[in-house]
């Protein structure tokens, strides 16, 4: 399976998923012209994953602003885990913030509501 | 059109029976195929009344179905808008802060060069439009202000400053404004202030300097000097602020800690 390497944009964040380690991370802020056309790649990334494999999947978010687009694309995401996690897979997410910037500890909180596998959310230190 | 059965069919011989007095030859096997026909029919019902069921069950699970993914998508969506106006918040809060920052001095919390610019050339073509709108500019500057700087260190030259802006700030009215215009000058915009208030205000500015609280007990009390001017309507800003800073040069010639207007 491919890892997947985007590099950051003013509008679109930086993303890296490592199917060797298993993880996905993702940095910045996220306001795409054509939010289907960024997303469809990583999503498809994480169904592969999710998928054609049974080892557990980490996600790493230093996200920043998104816009409502980038918002439905990581619920859906965050469907998928739920999803999986519900059906014995081990999977996860570290959402850290800037500690500058407490409203986006608020938001991450936000999506973390609907979660039942483990979603950590914590001021970068 | 209902058609009738043919004369040997069992409907009619069932008939017959029915209606003889005495059971005809035959009525036993009659009554045995009428038998079999009923039990026909009733496995029949059975299975009509069990598809329709089925049938039944299947519609209801469909639309609970759709009910469920209906209701699935519309907390979806609730919570896409309320994350998404969070998201607006933030943003609105940031770019108030970020327009507080171009327009205020983050050392001394007074207005920037920037704003009063704006605010000093709005005032010059009030004055312009309607007669009585006159104002009065003034800049005071920090006497001897760099040797703080270099006896004490920069922070005591920021304590200083703020010390100064403070003094400064609270001599204000209302309306006016005094913004940190560069290193140790600071610019006032008075409206509605003539040539008879303007030496008044310049030297309570002056005298409340002088009168703030000393910063540390080997650094003086700070003073000013202070020149000002009235813009005179229909001339540009540059000129008023040009008057007020010869103005000022004559203050400090003359010895400093005095306030001069031309």
């Amino acid at each position: 399976m491919n890892n997947l390497e985007i590099a950051q944009t003013p509008s679109t964040p930086e993303v890296r998923a490592d199917s060797g380690q298993g993880r996905v991370f993702m940095s910045g802020d996220s306001y795409p012209e054509n939010p289907f056309d960024f997303f469809q790649p990583i999503i498809d990334w994480i169904d592969d994953f999710l998928k054609n494999d049974d080892r557990p999947l980490a996600f790493d978010l230093a996200l920043i602003y998104l816009n409502t687009s980038s918002i439905r694309a990581m619920m859906d995401i965050f469907d998928r885990l739920e999803e999986s996690h519900l059906a014995g897979r081990s999977v996860s997410v570290d959402w850290c913030y800037d500690p500058d910037n407490e409203r986006v500890g608020e938001l991450a909180e936000e999506f973390k509501e609907d979660c039942t596998f483990p979603f950590t959310i914590a001021p970068r230190s | 059109m209902q058609q009738c059965p043919p004369e040997d069919s069992l409907e009619r011989r069932i008939e017959a029976i029915l209606n003889a007095d005495t059971p005809p030859d035959g009525w036993k096997e009659a009554l045995g195929k009428l038998f079999e026909r009923y039990l026909d029919q009733q496995r029949l019902l059975d299975r009509l009344t069990h598809i329709a069921d089925r049938f039944q069950a299947a519609e209801r699970e469909r639309s609970q179905g759709y009910m469920a993914s209906y209701e699935k998508k519309v907390r979806q969506l609730e919570k896409i808008v309320r994350i998404s106006d969070q998201y607006q918040t933030m943003l609105h809060q940031l770019k108030e802060r970020l327009e507080h920052a171009s327009n205020y001095d983050s050392l001394t919390g007074l207005p920037n060069r920037r704003y009063m610019t704006v605010r000093l050339e709005e005032a010059a073509s009030q004055a312009a439009r309607k007669n009585g709108n006159g104002f009065a500019v003034m800049i005071a500057d920090i006497d001897h202000f760099k040797a703080v700087n270099d006896n004490f260190g920069h922070a005591a030259g920021d304590r200083q400053l703020k010390a100064v802006a403070r003094a400064l700030e609270l001599s204000l009215r209302e309306y006016d404004l005094c913004a940190r215009w560069g290193g140790e000058e600071f610019l006032f915009l008075f409206p509605a202030c003539d040539q008879t208030s303007a030496p008044v205000v310049a030297e309570r500015l002056r005298k409340n300097v002088s009168a703030a609280p000393r910063i540390s007990d080997n650094i003086a009390t700070p003073t000013v000097s202070i020149g000002y001017t009235l813009h005179r309507p229909g001339e540009s800003i540059d000129a008023t602020l040009l008057r007020a800073d010869e103005a000022l040069y004559k203050a400090k010639d003359a010895g400093r800690n005095c306030a001069i207007g031309m």
